[in-house]
C-alpha cells in the first residue's frame, strides 16, 4: 500500500507541471467552495440573527384584535396572565420579552416614512443590545418616553440627528388619528431589510400613540435554550392556551404583516391569537437563502465538472504516457486491481493535496475578510441584514468540502484507471507513443 | 396707573365681555346651525358626481384622478370609481353596512379598509366624499366671530361625542354668517396636533326632485397636510347629478362589471 503511495508521489513529482495545474484546479475549486460556504453560511447566520433578535422571537405568542370587522390590530391584550401562562408551560424557556407592534408615519422637518414600529422595554432585552449597534447617542436612553431609535438609513432619509424631534402619526385601534413627538436618541448601524422598515420606540410610548392600556402588548417573544424545541413548545402552547380559554387562529406559517388582508376579511370581532415560530415570521427572508444555497450549489456543480474532465483527461494522457510502463508491470507480475489502485492513489493523493491547499487558501481568505470589515453593496445590506461581510467557516464544512471534491476527483479517476488496468501487458509493452 | 385709568379699563373690559357674550351662540343654536350644514348638503336621494383629485407630494411627481362618485342617502351607502389614470380605471370603494371595501381589478381582490383611511393615497377621507354629519357626531363649541377676507364666519370648535369614532377627534369649522356655508375646516388628533386643514371656496347649490329642495355642495375642496406641509389635495367637484341611480348599483358586482 504504502508502496503505491510512494508510486503515485513520485509520479506526480515527475509530471510537476502537470500536477501543479490540476492541483491548483482542484485547490482552487475548494477555496471557491470553503469561501462560498463561509458566505451563505455568514448571510444565512447574520440574518437569522439579526432577525430571530429584532422581529421575531424563537416562538412567538401574537394575535389579532378587532374592534369592528374592518379594524384589525395587532395587539394581544391581557398578557401579563398570557406571559405567566406561558412561564409555567415552558421549561425550555432561555427568556422572554413582549414587544408592540405599530405601523405609524415618522414625519421630520425634511421628510416622512411610512414605517414598522416595535414598542420595547429596552432593560428587559438582552439579544437587542447584543445586535444593534449604536452609532450617535445611547440605547439607554429609549428607557425615557416619547424616544425614538432610527437606523442610519432612515435618519439620513429624515435628515435628523440625535437630539433631533420627529412626529410619529398613526390611527388608533378605533380609527381616530393620533400623533407622538419623539426624541431621536440613537442612531444605530444599518441592519438591511430591518432598518429598512423597523424603528423603535418604548413600550409605554407605542400604547400612548394607539390610546392601549397597560396590560396590552404586541407579541410574546420566547427564546428557547434550544431551537429544536421549537415545534414542540408550539403545539404545547396552541393546547395550553386553548384550553385556558384563548382563541387561538388556525396556523398560518407566515410574518404577521401579512395576514392583515385575511384577517380583516373574516366578519369576527375581539381577541385571537396567533402562534408562530421564528422561520414563519421571516418567511419572507427564506427564498434569500435558498437562492443563495442554489446558486452556489450550481456553481460547484460547474466547477466540479469542469474539475472532474480535467482530471480524466489529465489521467488519459498519463496512461497514455505509461503504458508501456504500465504492460511492464503487468509482465513482471503486477494485478490488475494494483494497477488500478496506482492510478486510483495518485488520483487520492493530488485530489487530497489540492484540497488541502485549497481549503487552507479559502480559510484564509475568509479570516481575511472578516478581518478587513468588508462593506457590501446597500442591495445586497438589504438581504443579508448586514453592512459588513461575515464569513462563517466552521471546521465541519471545511472537512466536508475537502472530502467531497477528494472522493469527486478519486471516483472519477476510476474510469481511466480501470481503462489502464484492463490492457492486455503484450499489447501494452508494443504500444508506441 | 390712577385710579380712573384702572376704572375706565374695567369698564371697557365689561363693555368687551358682554359684547361676545351678546355675540355668542348658544348650544341649541349651534346644534342647530350643525345641522343645517349637514341638512343643506344631504340629498336624501340618490347622488351621483364627477370629481377630480388632485395630489401634490413632496419629492413626487403630482398626480391627477377622476372618479365617479355614487351615494344614496337614504341607505346610507357609497361608492367612489376611478376613472382615470388609465392606471387607476376601474379600482373603487365600496361602503355597505359601515364597511369600507377596496377593489382592485388588476389582482381582483376586496378589501376591508379602515372606514378613516386615505383615499387611493391622496390627503382625502372617506368622510370628504360622503354625508355630512356633523350634528351626529360632534359636540359644538362657541369660539366667537372671526374674518376669513371678505367673509364673515362663527368659529365653532367640535368634540367627537362620546362613543362615536371618527377620524379626527376635534375639529374648527369657520361657517359663513351669510351663507351658512363651511369655508375653512381644521382637523387636529387625539393628541392636540393640527393634521389636515380645508378649504372650501366654492359652493354650489343646485335643486332636488328627490328633497325638494336646494342641495349645497362644494365646488372645490383644497386639503392641506399639516404634518408633511408639503403634500396637498384639491377635490374638484363637478356635473353632479341627483336623478335616481340603478337600484344595484351599490354592490360588489356592480363594481366589477365596470373594470371588465
Amino acid at each position: 500500500m504504502l508502496q503505491l503511495f510512494l508510486i503515485a508521489f513520485r509520479n506526480l513529482g515527475t509530471h510537476r507541471r502537470r500536477t501543479l495545474l490540476l492541483g491548483g484546479a482542484i485547490a482552487g475549486v475548494t477555496a471557491l467552495l470553503v469561501i462560498l460556504m463561509g458566505l451563505s453560511t455568514g448571510m444565512e447566520e447574520t440574518m437569522l440573527r439579526s432577525a430571530t433578535t429584532l422581529s421575531t422571537g424563537h416562538v412567538n405568542v401574537g394575535g389579532f384584535y378587532k374592534v369592528s370587522a374592518g379594524q384589525a390590530a395587532p395587539i394581544v391584550t391581557g398578557y401579563p396572565k398570557i406571559l405567566e401562562q406561558v412561564r409555567k408551560d415552558v421549561p425550555e424557556l432561555d427568556f422572554i420579552v413582549h414587544r408592540g407592534r405599530g405601523y405609524a408615519k415618522v414625519v421630520s422637518e425634511a421628510g416622512s416614512m411610512q414605517l414598522g414600529v416595535g414598542g420595547i422595554d429596552v432593560a428587559s432585552e438582552p439579544g437587542f443590545r447584543q445586535v444593534i449597534q449604536v452609532r450617535e447617542g445611547t440605547l439607554d436612553g429609549l428607557a425615557e418616553p416619547n424616544t425614538v431609535l432610527l437606523f442610519e438609513k432612515q435618519a439620513k432619509r429624515l435628515e435628523v440627528k440625535v437630539g433631533d424631534t420627529v412626529t410619529m402619526a398613526a390611527p388608533t385601534m378605533r380609527g381616530t388619528s393620533n400623533t407622538v413627538d419623539l426624541r431621536v436618541v440613537a442612531i444605530a448601524a444599518n441592519i438591511g431589510l430591518m432598518s429598512d422598515f423597523n424603528v423603535y420606540v418604548p413600550a409605554g410610548t407605542l400604547r400612548s400613540l394607539y390610546q392601549l392600556r397597560e396590560d396590552t402588548t404586541g407579541a410574546i417573544y420566547l427564546y428557547l435554550k434550544d431551537v429544536k424545541q421549537v415545534p414542540e413548545v408550539q403545539a404545547r402552547l396552541r393546547k395550553t392556551l386553548t384550553e385556558a380559554g384563548h382563541e387561538v387562529m388556525d396556523n398560518d406559517p407566515r410574518a404577521f404583516f401579512f395576514k392583515f388582508e385575511v384577517v380583516n376579511r373574516e366578519a369576527w370581532t375581539g381577541q385571537k391569537l396567533d402562534l408562530t415560530n421564528w422561520e414563519d415570521e421571516i418567511s419572507f427572508i427564506n427564498w434569500t437563502l435558498t437562492a443563495l444555497k442554489g446558486l452556489t450549489g450550481i456553481l460547484i456543480f460547474v466547477l466540479l465538472i469542469i474539475i472532474c474532465v480535467g482530471i480524466m483527461n489529465t489521467l488519459w494522457i498519463a496512461i497514455r504516457e505509461r503504458t508501456r510502463e504500465i504492460g511492464t508491470l503487468r509482465a513482471i507480475g503486477m494485478q490488475r486491481t494494483r494497477v488500478l489502485a496506482m492510478f486510483v492513489f495518485e488520483a487520492l493523493t493530488l485530489g487530497f493535496l489540492g484540497t488541502l491547499t485549497g481549503a487552507l487558501v479559502g480559510l484564509g481568505v475568509c479570516l481575511a475578510v472578516n478581518a478587513a470589515g468588508v462593506s457590501v453593496p446597500e442591495v445586497v445590506a438589504v438581504f443579508i441584514m448586514s453592512e459588513k461581510l461575515n464569513l462563517a467557516v466552521h471546521p465541519n464544512s471545511v472537512v466536508g468540502a475537502m472530502l467531497f471534491i477528494t472522493a469527486c476527483t478519486t471516483a472519477i479517476s476510476l474510469i481511466p484507471s480501470f481503462l489502464a488496468a484492463r490492457l492486455k501487458p503484450v499489447t501494452a509493452m508494443h504500444h508506441i507513443g | 396707573m390712577s385710579l380712573k385709568n384702572v376704572l375706565s379699563a374695567a369698564v371697557l373690559a365689561a363693555a368687551l365681555l358682554s359684547a361676545q357674550a351678546a355675540l355668542a351662540m348658544e348650544p341649541a343654536a349651534m346644534v342647530k346651525l350643525l345641522s343645517t350644514i349637514d341638512d343643506r348638503q344631504r340629498n336624501g336621494g340618490d347622488y351621483k358626481a364627477l370629481a377630480y383629485m388632485e395630489q401634490k407630494e413632496k419629492d413626487k411627481t403630482d398626480t391627477v384622478r377622476e372618479a365617479f362618485i355614487y351615494r344614496r342617502d337614504a341607505d346610507d351607502k357609497l361608492m367612489i370609481l376611478f376613472s382615470r389614470p388609465k392606471a387607476e380605471a376601474g379600482k373603487g370603494y365600496l361602503r355597505l353596512d359601515k364597511n369600507l371595501w377596496s377593489y382592485d381589478p388588476n389582482v381582483g381582490k376586496w378589501e376591508r379598509r379602515t372606514e378613516r383611511e386615505r383615499i387611493a393615497g391622496t390627503d382625502s377621507r372617506r368622510a370628504d366624499f360622503d354625508q355630512s354629519r356633523l350634528a351626529e357626531e360632534y359636540d359644538p363649541t362657541f369660539e366667537g366671530e372671526a374674518k376669513l377676507g371678505k367673509y364673515a364666519a362663527n368659529l365653532l370648535t367640535l368634540k367627537a361625542k362620546q362613543g362615536v369614532d371618527v377620524a379626527y377627534p376635534v375639529i374648527k369649522l369657520w361657517v359663513d354668517k351669510d351663507s351658512t356655508n363651511i369655508l375653512k375646516r381644521e382637523e387636529y388628533a387625539l393628541s392636540g396636533r393640527k393634521m389636515r386643514t380645508l378649504l372650501y371656496p366654492r359652493w354650489k347649490k343646485l335643486f332636488s326632485e328627490s328633497k325638494g329642495a336646494d342641495v349645497w355642495f362644494p365646488e372645490e375642496i383644497r386639503i392641506y397636510d399639516e404634518v408633511e406641509k408639503a403634500n396637498s389635495t384639491t377635490i374638484l367637484i363637478k356635473s353632479i347629478d341627483l336623478r335616481s341611480l340603478e337600484a344595484n348599483l351599490f354592490t360588489k358586482a356592480w363594481l366589477e362589471s365596470k373594470s371588465r
